[in-house]
């Protein structure tokens, strides 16, 4: 039964964290169902970003007030229920207000499950399993997103998350040892100052992230046009590899600033390789995500963890974690939207001069060639600000059966090119996402420099002067 | 583990393992997966091949030689050019006075070419679309081949009949076979009927 608890209250903690990207891979399906606009569609991720990012703190500060477990369990009802009314929205603007509210939830339901989960394990695997089970949440939330989607609906993602935030809900109330008499934790009378380096690092390697994970996606998808399961099976290689990364830093015994630089690194080499495809072929996917994989599993948790380790308050400095993190990533979509958008416009007309070029000397009548260029432009007329499907054209088209086999060469031809000006669009974005990745390895840079100028052994003043006081306090 | 493997294993594995994959990603390609630039319209380009024949296929090859001719006098790609005449509700003069100087310039390179079929050889073609007496289409089919070559060569019949055409109103039908055909027929017979006409003169 104890076990269970702290089961329910990990998987909650990795539903409200996945919940970050989880919308990802079924904003198409979205876009079409509500008819929303693009920007709108947008808003679903970000006002969940930006509320988890914004309300974390204070859900922390109120933490102090109020019973943690109390606090939990109604941070994870609020967030079954909205989880449940976004399921229900019939408007994209129901929508984004549920998702406000199912983050405002969530913000309580993080603070509240970090305490509750090292009141029933420890402080050190409590803490191990709060972040474990974030780390998992983010990198897996795309995957189930997608599943989910092609299996049965967009709505069927926020209704699998109400039966475990429910359960979790008499969870949260059953813990009741060591939080002595209802009231809240005890912990020592300080207040550490947020670790604003590894927060920075934390916020700067999110906003990396969302290349990765968001633009990924919408490229699999929108781009390249595959399923959203074969999108959600593609983009598993980050979960997996990012499970693999903590073996390999116990087998090779990293310090921890060179664990998360070499997370950064590899992120960014990974969004590098992601911006030169050889060909739309999923394959060549595979390899980039698993270094943005590996990256992640280095540095997310270890950031975590090392942003927290020692400091009090203990649910402020898992909340400023949560900020950045979330932050990080509505920074990141900020940044990447209108580059991506901006060269998408940008490829439209490479990508229809590349697609007359080949009508014009394909090997067909002319008076084929004349009707399929009537059909062609009709569809791209009609899909204008989307990456167009040709295929409709093509069954338009009534060739002679001699003269078949060479216009499915063409079509294959020009769904070529339209995947080859998608992915150059896409190159400048995730260039973007690197450098931000690089930034980040910067900022811990900078930070151990800092730390180890810092941390140097004072020689005794001459004077005699003594150190002030509070030094302890203010690290 | 002493603390220089400590320190330098993990990096040392994460460069090798990025620079291996963004290596093997532009050994294959991935600097170059960018869509077809159009060539430049002003350097020589091989011929498209035609699935069509007679007629069809000499126009083919003269609208696709006039099209570059015009697109490379206009400072465009010929794709851009076709694109912007396709969407445009009219084309401006300079596009007009463009193309129908590429169709005069691509009537002397598949002359020039030796790619020009004699006239007697669309004869039939041209008699079967057109709209004449059938007994004068029967004493046209019968007269020599020779005769007809030598009365109306490709060259100067093609230059007559561009010089007939009015390009607005092709350009407006681009899209109906059936209109087109409307527009290109009379101005053909036109130039046909000149070409006789000069060379009566001539002859007298």
């Amino acid at each position: 039964m104890h076990r269970l608890v702290g089961l329910l209250l990990t998987v909650t903690v990795g539903l409200v964290l996945a919940d970050s990207a989880i919308v990802t891979l079924a904003l198409p399906e979205m876009l079409q169902e509500l008819d929303a606009s693009v920007a709108q569609v947008a808003w679903v991720l970000i006002s969940y970003n930006l509320v988890l990012g914004a309300l974390a703190v204070p859900a922390a500060l109120r933490r102090i007030r109020a019973h943690p477990r109390a606090l939990a369990a109604i941070g994870i009802a609020v967030f079954a229920g909205a989880s449940a009314w976004c399921a229900a929205a019939p408007t994209i603007e129901v929508l984004i207000a549920a998702r406000c509210v199912q983050a405002l939830g969530g913000a309580f339901a993080l603070v509240g499950a970090l305490e509750l989960l090292v009141a029933r394990m420890g402080e050190r695997r409590g803490v191990a399993a709060w972040v474990t089970a974030g780390v998992v949440g983010t990198a897996a939330g795309p995957v189930a997103g997608g599943l989910l989607t092609e299996a049965i609906s967009w709505q069927a993602i926020f209704i699998a998350q109400v039966p475990f935030a429910a359960l979790a809900v008499p969870a949260a109330l059953l813990v009741r040892e060591p939080v002595p008499g209802d009231g809240p934790v005890e912990e020592p009378d300080v207040a550490h100052r947020p670790v604003v380096g590894h927060n920075v690092t934390l916020g700067l390697l999110s906003a990396a992230l969302t290349a990765a994970l968001f633009l990924l996606v919408l490229l699999l998808v929108e781009g390249w046009r595959h399923s959203p399961a074969m999108a959600a099976l593609t983009v598993s290689v980050i979960p997996v590899a990012a499970l693999v990364a903590q073996p390999l830093a116990r087998w090779l015994q990293p310090p921890p600033d060179v664990e998360v630089a070499v997370g950064c690194l590899l992120v960014a080499g990974g969004l590098v390789g992601l911006a030169l495809p050889p060909s739309a072929d999923l394959i060549w996917t595979v390899a980039p995500q698993a270094l943005v994989g590996l990256g992640l599993g280095l540095s997310v948790d270890q950031l975590t963890y090392r942003a927290m380790e020692g400091r009090r308050p203990r649910a402020r400095h898992a909340a400023w974690t949560i900020s950045s993190r979330h932050l990080g990533v509505v920074v990141g979509l900020a940044i990447l939207t209108p580059v991506f958008t901006a060269d998408l416009l940008d490829a439209e007309e490479p990508a229809t001069e590349a697609i007359a070029s080949l009508v014009i000397d394909a090997p067909l009548q002319p008076d084929d060639k004349i009707a399929l260029a009537r059909a062609l432009g009709a569809e791209l007329t009609g899909q204008r600000g989307q990456v167009p499907e040709l295929s409709g054209a093509f069954a338009s088209l009534d060739v002679a059966p001699e003269d078949r086999a060479a216009v499915d060469d063409l079509e294959r031809e020009l769904d070529d090119q339209l995947d080859r000006a998608v992915s150059l669009a896409f190159r400048d974005s995730y260039l973007v996402g690197a450098g931000l990745a690089l930034a980040a390895m910067v900022t811990v840079g900078v930070g151990s420099v800092v730390r180890t100028v810092r941390d140097r052994p004072r020689t005794p003043p001459p004077s005699g002067l003594p150190d002030l006081p509070g030094a302890e306090v203010a690290r | 583990m002493n603390a220089a493997v400590r320190f330098a294993a993990l990096p040392a594995v994460a460069l090798a393992l990025v620079l291996g994959v963004a290596g093997v990603q532009v050994a294959a390609g991935g600097g170059d997966f960018r869509p077809l630039a159009p060539a430049d319209a002003c350097a020589d380009r091989a011929a498209t091949p035609s699935r069509a024949d007679g007629i069809e296929g000499l126009t083919e090859q003269l609208v696709l030689r006039g099209v570059d001719d015009a697109a490379c006098t206009l400072g465009v790609s010929r794709e851009a050019l076709t694109l912007e005449l396709a969407q445009q509700d009219e084309p401006t003069d300079a596009q007009v006075d463009a193309l129908r100087d590429g169709l005069r310039s691509a009537v002397g390179e598949l002359a020039d070419e030796d790619l020009l079929p004699p006239s007697s050889s669309l004869v039939d073609e041209a008699l079967d679309g057109a709209d004449i007496n059938r007994f004068l289409a029967a004493g046209i089919r019968a007269l020599p081949d020779s005769v007809i070559d030598d009365a109306l060569p490709t060259e100067d019949v093609l230059t007559r009949a561009i010089d007939e055409l009015d390009v607005r109103a092709i350009l407006s039908d681009l899209d109906d076979a059936d209109a087109l055909r409307d527009e290109v027929e009379p101005a053909v017979m036109q130039a046909v009927r000149d070409e006789l006409l000069d060379r009566l003169r001539n002859l007298v």
